[in-house]
């Protein structure tokens, strides 16, 4: 599986995100080596999602650093961050399609809005895309008109538009059924091996890390509990991790004070 | 006390900060709207196209229907006092000049503000709820210029266009009631009319409705891009861009029609 190269691509610098006074990520720190598949995995609400949001820069965080490819993404202004995330691409949880426009309208956007391709290139390389996720043939469909599944494979085709360097996906297997959610893992794996793209990927979903994943990062509560392969963590002590691994619920006994009080209404 | 003092800060400051973020959207607009054409970045012309078919060309109906209605009513009503005084021909004057200077281009945005102004809400806050502003932002497609730059320059034809058409469907309402119900006859009524109307009247009209189209828009796409959460927040939202809407083309309709008193 192991296609990386020991050449960090993106890297994480005591990453701090709050909003207000609740703060969601709270010194995270790791590196994503070039072409691997680097999944985090975390509960509901240990701060995924947000720290995907912040890789993307889609948000900035209060404090810390984000290097991609050597350069320093948070300190960009706007324009240079529009320029650089042509090198990226991104998988929404809800595939995000815009739902006015056709599927091949949909990949064709990133390449109309920089490019300054003729349009019968243009639809080329979107039937290359569709092709390339399974889609050939669906070019004139609503994102309405399609599965779930399907249109998570259209997300991917619209993502991988402009041959981006790296991909990042938002719970690309989630409210899927095993074998369409397999699918998808398979598809991660095929771009990573056939385009040798960099792959972070956010889930939950413990049978697909199994399938995708060369580096784990595990986040519990906004922080970095473990770090390395599968098999590495699953040797790991770390009570959070070995409860997520064996998908035990949480003891009554050592659920939080304050999460307690909220359920009783004992403030 | 100390409680009241923090409540009316805080109020003062989301205030201003929801001032601010009007005025960038407002600066985004016209940037993409007038700077980003000339600098070749482009601007979606179908999509202006699209929507002007919309808020025009499909608001007419029921801004026609509407609009007779009330020039019908408000011929009769003239007429309840006009006709005491034996001044029936008057109606058409009072007619000419409300549907010009007045009703025909609030009646236009109210309608349209119900009618446009809520859809720009649900479509943008829809959008953000799919995560497809966040998917634009991440291709590098600025959301401003792919969905309000579009609207707006649509919007801003659409209604003074719409309006132009009001008043003379108004005008034709009162001729109707005024000559089938009151008895006025049609020559008279016609001869009333087109001495009655100046051309500061029209230009008072047709200026207030460029402006009406500018608040149903801006606030349209603001309150889309406030929307959180899920569906309800949809709801929430495009109910409350009706209401400022509404507001707003009030204030901007008391604004111009005390500026065109004093001129």
């Amino acid at each position: 599986m192991a296609t990386a190269v020991n050449e960090p691509e993106i890297v994480v610098e005591d990453l701090v995100v709050a909003f207000g006074d609740t703060v969601v990520l709270d010194g995270v720190s790791f590196t994503v080596n070039r072409g691997e598949v680097f999944v985090i995995l975390g509960g509901s609400g240990s701060g995924k999602t947000t720290l995907l949001r912040n890789l993307v820069g889609l948000m900035r965080p209060r404090s810390g650093r984000i290097l991609i490819q050597g350069e320093d993404f948070t300190a960009m202004s706007e324009e240079e961050r529009i320029g650089f995330r042509r090198k990226m691409g991104m998988c929404f949880q809800s595939s995000a399609l815009l739902g006015s426009i056709s599927l091949a309208d949909n990949v064709a956007l990133p390449l109309r809005e920089h490019t300054r391709l003729e349009e019968s290139t243009i639809d080329i390389m979107t039937r290359i895309k569709l092709e390339l996720v399974g889609l050939g043939g669906f070019e004139d469909y609503l994102p309405s008109e399609l599965s779930g599944g399907m249109r998570k494979r259209a997300g991917i085709a619209r993502a991988m538009a402009m041959d981006p360097e790296l991909i990042f996906y938002d719970e690309p297997s989630a409210g899927l059924d095993p074998i369409v959610a397999a699918g998808i893992d398979e598809l991660i794996r095929t771009m990573q091996s056939t385009f040798n793209l960099t792959s972070v990927v956010v889930t939950h979903e413990m049978e697909s890390v199994k399938l995708i994943a060369d580096t784990v990062c595990v986040l519990h509560r906004g922080k970095v509990v473990g770090i390395g392969t599968l098999a590495e963590l699953e040797l790991s002590n770390h009570p959070y991790i070995q409860q997520f691994f064996a998908r035990r619920p949480d003891d009554p006994s050592t659920v939080d004070e304050a999460w307690a009080r909220a359920l009783t209404g004992t403030d | 006390m100390l409680d009241l003092l923090g409540r009316v800060g805080r109020w003062t400051f989301d205030q201003l900060a929801a001032a601010l973020r009007v005025s960038v959207l407002m600066v985004d607009t016209a940037t993409w709207l007038v700077v980003a054409p000339v600098r070749g970045r482009g601007f979606r012309w179908r999509s202006a196209v699209e929507s002007l078919v919309e808020f025009g060309l499909r608001s007419m109906p029921i801004v026609g229907m509407i609009c007779f209605l009330v020039g019908v009513i408000i011929a009769l009503q003239a007429s309840y006092t006009l006709d005491q005084w034996g001044a029936n021909r008057y109606i058409a004057d009072l007619v000419a000049v409300s549907a010009l200077r007045e009703l025909a281009s609030l009646m236009t945005a109210v309608i349209i503000a119900g009618r446009c102004g809520s859809a720009i809400t649900a479509e943008i806050g829809t959008m953000k709820v799919n995560e497809e502003i966040d998917a634009l932002e991440v291709m590098g497609v600025n959301p401003i210029k792919y969905l309000v730059a579009p609207k707006f320059l649509a919007m801003v034809i659409a209604v003074p266009c719409v309006t132009a058409l009001a008043m003379l469907i108004m005008i034709a309402g009162g001729w109707a009631s005024a000559v089938l119900v009151v008895g006025v006859e049609t020559q008279i009524y016609l001869d009333q009319t087109v001495n009655a109307i100046v051309v500061k009247d029209l230009v008072n009209g047709m200026v207030k409705s460029f402006f009406f189209g500018v608040v149903i828009c801006w606030v349209g796409a603001y309150r889309g891009f406030q929307v959180e959460g899920g569906a309800e927040g949809v709801g929430r939202r495009t109910t409350s861009s009706v209401v400022t809407s509404i507001f707003l083309i009030i204030v901007v309709d008391l604004v111009f029609t005390v500026l065109f008193y004093f001129m």
